[in-house]
């Protein structure tokens, strides 16, 4: 695999990196739009179109089976899936974010587009500097990101946010250069077969620490509460889906790659802390009453499943395997219907006019509005596994990975959890449907609300139909290999 | 191709449903009665003649992803035809029963669904289907429950689902199971039942795993039924379930474990082994006197007839258990169709029993037998139509109910020996208590307290009749589905 390596001249190398760029220079355009007051609309839309076009450019553009700066940068379909799945997410909050932001929406706009520059970046990366390089451009925008809003409530959900992910940034270096002294170099690809040594395992349990806190997986989940909570619902449904979609690729190219000759540890490691998170994020959010740390505390939960394909694939060990196939296949259906069952969910709560999204806030919706309360519905099924919706799918594929890889204790364990999570997705169902609505006009229909939940909820079915593509998604899920 | 083209129209028809701002009623009271007698058409056509040995009739295979065995597959067999026309009709009782004042308009696409689903579970051959319409019933049924629900909806809802999905969560890992170890034992990726639900290849399965599969089946399938340990959702939600969920649930639902008994489980009989049998035979036999016992306590009835529910169910779970056990014998396949024919019965009887009871409730507005009493002289026509009903019920000759109870006791004898009298005794407490409830509410000094009351409109009365008539015709002329019961039978043992 690795001697497939092919390298490309300067020339090349710039065609190949055509998304990025073009992502940057209609970011620093959008900047300058802002000096002509422009109307936010305007530039949401013009975000948008540069988000799709960059996607496009990325799946044309980039050089499948080919190597940038010696192994540096590897072009894979896996690569490309991601990197169309964070733009996505993206795309996603464009234009619900225009609610969000009472002034220099540029700014705004332009760090999105910033941030989705390093996003690409990541998808393609192979080496850990590049990764943390991209990976805490990505971080550094976020911050910026979530301080847009009305309130200081933002404000102290970004501190947060950013005094944990500096925190983590230092973990992550130190893992890194643990990483280093054990193989003389950041090139994820050359351990192949050396033995663990003490190196290696500080170096395991600082990098899961570091990118950890940014996955939100149990011991580092707190600061995901506050900032989901804090921000703006756009920002958080940013900060759960593409954000937290970018962890997962990191995690899994760092641990999965990086350490393959280790896999036992791995594995031990990421059994362990799926099963904490599912179960912690699951039982906590059974007594919640504020439906969007309610929501914060799902998306601890989501990400517990994500980290069984870890738990699998180390489990396994042979990544020639065709479960581990299976696995990673399952991990990339899920993080594509994560982006828009869990972004989605988030952006319902534009709805609710109040700051402070209480569950009772949303009941009667049914009454006022039957068509946004069944699309909130569908996202709500979808993440509880329910079929007909992506969600199902993935949350299947991902058990069956389980099970073909004689996990199958943890598939009871992890299924056990996904009835847990019905409890409490239904009964914002229930508060929806079964309740009337409380007096006044607690309800925002305007179109900037509404049109973004048709949207998710209609894809979140639509993806159901992806399955029909499986089989192309397990022939790229190699790629994750090199 | 009939059944196919049927069932895509039912999947649009129940989606145009949402449309309907206005007569909802009507257009689902419409499209149920044509699924019905569509249904009724396709099996005069198609199984009037019985079929060949363990056949399926309207077999077709759409492939979706080949290279990991999915695909829609259908194909439907004598005994799955049989709860196809239950199906139909409960569905249409539900619709029909649903008063316009007493329900909004999504009420009635609620039902339409939950059609959709049951005979999606019915039609599908193909696992992964299965399981999708083996969910879709739940959540309208759960919606039923949540919206328009009597005490503590919210509550019994929400056990009601959380119950029933634990149940299906280890149904499908159970699929799974199966689906890995038929790729180990063959190189091919494949979610058709008929070719994982082989014995040869269940034998494959390393004991532990087999019996955690056998697990994740049963279970699944006995929650639906229900069956002893697992039925705690059961009073809660038929008491609290709005009458014509009630309906659905006593009819439908308990149709679904039935068939995963019957239409799932029943082609692997051999490696099922005696513990397995034996157990569910036991499971039966508790079933019948649990719930016979706690519903002769129940003062309200329909909680009562919850109860009595079940314990009819129980008679499935001892035949289906029994039935293998006895192996070869000839007694081995009048049981098993007896006790499809005890799915059936019960499916029309409970039907009818809870139609009458809403009819009683909605002119009394009660349903406790104390509060009740002697409305005979008022309204005679509504009690007979109960009372033939409760007779029904406790299996008097001449009604569908014998049919069955009777086959399943005759059968059982010779694999449990003597312990059949706990089965007679069951049946003795179910006679007790539903003779007690009808003498209690329908007869005696009459409640002054309530008044004048109407009895039976010229609609309900077709109703009741008509279902009725189905019950009493199948008590007459059982053969009607027990012959095509006994050669599906045939066709596997």
């Amino acid at each position: 695999m690795t001697a497939a390596i092919i390298s490309l001249s300067g020339a090349q190398a710039l065609v190949t990196f055509t998304p990025e760029i073009f992502l940057g220079l209609v970011g620093f355009i959008i900047l300058a739009l802002g000096t002509f007051r422009i109307d936010k609309r305007i530039i949401s839309w013009i975000s948008f179109g540069a988000l799709g076009i960059s996607a496009i450019l990325v799946f044309l553009l980039s050089p499948v089976g080919k190597s940038l700066f010696y192994g540096t940068f590897q072009y894979s379909d896996f690569g490309i899936y991601f990197a169309i799945v964070m733009l996505l997410s993206g795309m996603l909050i464009s234009y619900p974010a225009t609610r969000a932001i009472k002034s220099k929406s540029e700014v705004f706009y332009a760090t999105l587009l910033f941030v989705s520059v390093g996003m690409i970046f990541a998808a393609f990366s192979y080496n850990i500097i590049t990764l943390f390089v991209a990976f805490e451009s990505v971080s550094i925008g976020t911050y910026v990101l979530a301080s847009f809003g009305k309130s200081r409530r933002n404000l102290e959900g970004t501190i947060k946010y950013f005094f944990t992910g500096t925190i983590a940034t230092a973990f992550i270096l130190f893992g890194a250069s643990f990483f280093f002294l054990q193989t003389g170099t950041f090139d994820l690809q050359v351990l192949k077969s050396a033995p663990p040594t003490p190196e290696l395992l500080i170096s395991l349990v600082f990098l899961i620490i570091g990118f950890g806190f940014k996955l939100a997986i149990f011991p580092m989940h707190q600061w995901a509460l506050d900032a989901y909570d804090g921000t703006e619902n756009s920002i958080s449904a940013y900060l759960a889906a593409g954000s937290k979609v970018l962890a997962f690729l990191v995690i899994l190219k760092i641990f999965l790659v990086g350490f393959s000759s280790d896999f036992r540890d791995v594995s031990y490691l990421f059994i362990i802390l799926s099963i904490l998170t599912m179960t912690y994020g699951n039982v906590a959010a059974l007594s919640q009453n504020n439906l969007k740390r309610l929501l914060a505390y799902s998306s601890i939960a989501q990400a517990g499943y994500l980290i069984l394909v870890l738990a699998v694939v180390g489990f396994v060990g042979n990544t020639n395997s065709a479960v581990v196939d299976v696995a990673v296949a399952a991990g990339m259906f899920y993080a594509l219907v994560y982006v828009f069952m869990k972004g989605g969910a988030f952006i319902t709560l534009n709805l609710v006019k109040k700051d402070n999204v209480m569950i009772s806030d949303i009941s009667g919706l049914a009454k006022k509005s039957p068509a946004t309360a069944v699309s909130f519905a569908v996202m709500l099924l979808a993440l509880a596994g329910v079929p007909i919706t992506g969600g199902f799918f993935a949350k299947y594929l991902l058990f069956l990975s389980l099970i073909e890889g004689n996990l199958w204790w943890l598939a009871i364990i992890a299924i056990l959890n996904s009835a847990i999570s019905v409890f409490y997705y239904f009964r914002i169902i229930l508060y929806m449907f079964g309740k009337d609505p409380i007096s006044g006009e607690p309800f925002d229909m305007s179109t900037s609300a509404r049109v973004p939940i048709y949207a998710s909820a209609l894809i979140t079915v639509a993806l159901s139909v992806v399955v029909i593509w499986w089989p192309s998604l397990i022939s790229m899920a190699n790629g994750l290999f090199g | 191709m009939f059944i196919l083209i049927l069932f895509i129209i039912m999947v649009l028809a129940s989606l145009v449903s949402f449309a309907f701002t206005d007569r909802r009623r009507e257009y689902a009271l419409i499209a149920t009665a044509i699924f019905l007698v569509a249904t009724i058409v396709y099996s005069i056509l198609r199984f009037s003649t019985g079929y060949g040995a363990g056949g399926f009739r309207s077999v077709s295979v759409y492939n979706l992803a080949p290279s990991i065995g999915i695909a829609f597959s259908i194909g439907v067999s004598g005994f799955a035809d049989a709860l196809l026309i239950l199906s139909g009709i409960v569905i249409f009782i539900a619709a029909f029963i649903a008063g316009k004042h007493e329900f909004t308009q999504t009420m009635y696409s609620y039902i339409m669904i939950t059609e959709v689903g049951l005979y999606g579970i019915l039609i599908s051959r193909d696992f992964l289907f299965f399981y999708i319409f083996w969910e879709v019933v739940l959540i309208p049924v759960y919606f039923m429950v949540a919206q328009y629900g009597g005490r503590n909806k919210d509550h019994v809802s929400l056990k009601f689902f959380v119950y029933t999905h634990i149940g299906s969560v280890f149904l499908l890992l159970a699929i799974f199971t199966v689906y890995a170890y038929h790729y180990d034992a063959t190189g091919v990726f494949t979610f058709e039942i008929g070719a994982l639900m082989q014995s040869k290849y269940i034998d494959m399965i390393p004991t532990a795993l087999r019996y955690f599969a056998f697990f994740g089946f049963l279970f699944a399938f006995l929650v639906k039924m229900p069956s002893f340990p697992l039925h705690s959702w059961l009073p809660d939600t038929y008491e609290t379930s709005p009458y014509p969920g009630t309906v659905i649930l006593a009819g439908g639902l308990s149709l679904m474990g039935g068939y995963g008994l019957f239409g799932i489980l029943m082609p692997i009989y051999s490696s099922l082994g005696t513990g397995v049998l034996q157990l569910l035979v036991a499971l039966g036999i508790i079933s019948l006197l649990y719930f016979s016992f706690t519903a002769l306590i129940q003062k309200n009835l329909k909680r009562m007839m919850a109860f009595a529910s079940a314990g009819a169910m129980g008679f499935v779970t001892l035949s289906f258990g029994a039935g293998l056990l006895e192996g070869t014998k000839y007694t081995a396949s009048l049981e098993l169709a007896g006790g499809m024919f005890q799915i059936v019965a019960h499916g029309l009887i409970m039907a009818m029993i809870f139609t009458a009871l809403y009819f009683i409730k909605m002119s009394t507005g009660k349903e406790t037998t104390y509060g009740l009493g002697g409305i005979y002289r008022e309204v005679p026509m509504l009690s007979t139509f109960l009372l033939a009903g409760l007779l029904a019920s406790l299996g008097l000759p001449g009604l569908a109910g014998f049919i069955g109870e009777f086959s399943i006791l005759v059968g059982s004898f010779a694999a449990i020996g003597w312990l059949i009298l706990l089965v007679i005794l069951g049946m003795i407490v179910t006679a007790s208590y539903h003779i007690w409830a009808a003498q209690r509410s329908l007869y005696g000094p009459y409640n002054e307290n309530l008044g004048k009351i109407a009895d039976v409109t010229p609609s309900r009365f077709a109703i009741l009749m008509g279902t009725f008539a189905a019950i009493f015709i199948l008590g007459i002329v059982p053969n009607l589905i027990y012959g095509i019961l006994v050669s599906y039978v045939g066709g596997i043992i």
